[in-house]
């Protein structure tokens, strides 16, 4: 009766990983420290681990929780609300929509997809600027949040992996 | 090296998962949509959360800082003889720039005094520490530990030892958000030296931000200073802001304050002079029979009222051969 209530709790707290992972890298990202001097704009953390997250265990990862994860991040963020939101409900539905071709890169090429994701979120947020604000917002701290975000990916991607390893897919239903 | 190379798991039913997903977006679009509208819902939110999160945001940055610091020092160990010699020299070109600024400051004074000029009265403010900073693509701001409790209210300007770093957009009750002079949101009405050209300093997410300068009549070239103007009734007017750089129409602003480096600031508490409410207290003929005559700076004039702006009689004749002690 224990070993049974240990195993749903361990298999309860395993499938909130994916979800607690992304928050907490919003919460990281929006800590009060601007390293590097505040020359380049901070990394959008949550998106590596959504994408992740989104290719391997989209079950784990609802779109109402990218939702979530996304409002918390232009909250914190002070940027206005809904932006990053329906950019990273965009790189969601672009790893389902791909996940068999985006699951399958590896190594190098693997940046190259989340590249897409990230560009795809970025757009989406930058065109719902216009839409709202009536005004284009400035293109190249964009792109250099861009650049510095798919930098980061293979130092998010390689622990959520190992996670996903040794943690959150021993648990998986149907393994 | 493979990052993503596991297995996918299918999600239990995909029509349901890209169902959600539109419907997810159109919340996420109605959310951007509302949030411009009813600004203030969000507002709240955003301030409640910097509230409740506040304690905990001071004590992190700490290490952070420290933290941070250490990292830009190692930079900065190769640089630092360079940079030696040109402090070295900066520093011989700065003492004599001194003296002519003491010399400058003494006659300054003789001539307010003569002139009976009314005084700058420095407006109140609140010393506020940095506990967050936010460098994103849409938005640059910082948060404060110093709120509604404190007399911070948004619109106040924010300035640290070297200049203005921009104005408060959101308040708590413990905290408040500045939106900084670099965001894309930012524009503040600026004078430009020697010129006294009317410019807007507006923010592109750069470092620099760009001058407007489609309604100000003067010259604007690099390496005149840059400071805040009282026009609108948004800024305490005389408040360093940067020099100019750029040439041709876009012209930039380098701005004193480093806002990276900022520690501490100070919110200032500017409240735009009330009119007089008796015309009889501003009319030259019987405020000069009253009083000696005094000099004054501009005076701002709050946005949108439209009226005619108290004057004060400017007469350095008489005001030369008044007595000054006697307004002082």
């Amino acid at each position: 009766m224990v070993d049974l209530l240990s195993l749903n709790f361990s298999r309860f707290s395993a499938a909130l990983l994916p979800v607690g992972s992304a928050i907490l890298l919003t919460i990281l990202v929006n800590l009060p420290v601007s390293l590097m001097g505040g020359l380049f704009p901070a990394p959008i953390l949550a998106l590596p681990a959504i994408y992740f997250w989104a290719l391997v265990r989209p079950d784990l990862m609802s779109p109402f929780a990218v939702l979530f994860i996304g409002v918390l991040e232009d909250l914190l963020s002070g940027g206005p609300p809904g932006l990053w939101a329906a950019g990273f409900l965009a790189a969601y539905a672009l790893a389902d929509r791909q996940r068999d071709i985006l699951a399958g890169l590896s190594g190098a090429i693997a940046l190259f997809g989340f590249a897409a994701a990230m560009l795809l979120a970025s757009a989406t947020a930058y065109i719902l600027t216009w839409i709202v604000y009536l005004r284009w917002p400035a293109l190249a701290p964009l792109l250099l949040a861009n650049v510095v975000t798919v930098m980061f990916y293979p130092l998010i991607a390689l622990p959520l992996g190992w996670l996903h390893r040794r943690v959150v897919g021993a648990t998986r239903g149907d393994a | 090296m493979s990052w993503s190379g596991v297995r996918p798991t299918r999600a239990r039913g995909v029509f349901g998962t890209r169902t959600s997903v539109i419907v997810c977006g159109i919340i996420a679009v109605a959310i951007a949509v509302f949030g411009k509208a009813e600004a203030s819902i969000f507002d709240t939110a955003r301030a409640k959360l910097s509230d409740m999160t506040g304690p905990a945001l001071l004590e992190v940055r700490a290490p952070l800082i420290a933290f941070e610091r250490w990292i830009d020092s190692v930079g900065t160990i190769f640089s630092v003889y360079r940079e030696n010699i040109e402090l070295r020299k900066e520093n011989a070109e700065l003492r004599k720039w001194q003296d002519v600024a003491l010399s400058l400051e003494n006659r300054m004074q003789r001539y307010e005094l003569l002139l009976n000029s009314v005084p700058d009265i420095a407006p109140p403010a609140v010393t506020a520490r940095v506990i967050g900073e936010s460098n994103r693509p849409f938005v640059r701001t910082m948060i404060l530990n110093a709120g509604t409790d404190q007399g911070v209210t948004k619109g106040q300007a924010v300035a640290n030892e070297r200049g203005l770093v921009g104005r408060i957009y959101l308040t708590g009750k413990s905290t408040s958000w500045v939106i900084l002079l670099t965001d894309v949101n930012s524009r503040v009405p600026v004078v430009i030296e020697p010129s006294m050209r009317r410019a807007i300093l507006a923010g592109d997410n750069t470092p620099a931000p760009l001058l407007d300068l489609d309604l100000g009549i003067g010259a604007a070239s690099t390496g005149d200073r840059v400071l805040s103007t009282g026009d609108g009734g948004l800024l305490p007017a005389g408040l360093p802001v940067g020099v100019v750089m750029g040439e041709g129409n876009e012209l930039r602003v380098s701005l004193f304050a480093a806002t990276a480096a900022s520690d501490y600031v100070r919110v200032v508490d500017y409240v735009v002079p009330p009119p007089p409410s008796d015309p009889a207290d501003v009319s030259p003929a019987v405020a000069g029979a009253k009083r000696p005559v005094a000099t004054a700076t501009a005076v701002a004039r709050p946005a949108g009222v439209i009226r005619k702006a108290p004057t004060l009689p400017v007469d350095t004749a008489r005001a030369a051969g008044s007595n000054v002690e006697e307004d002082r």
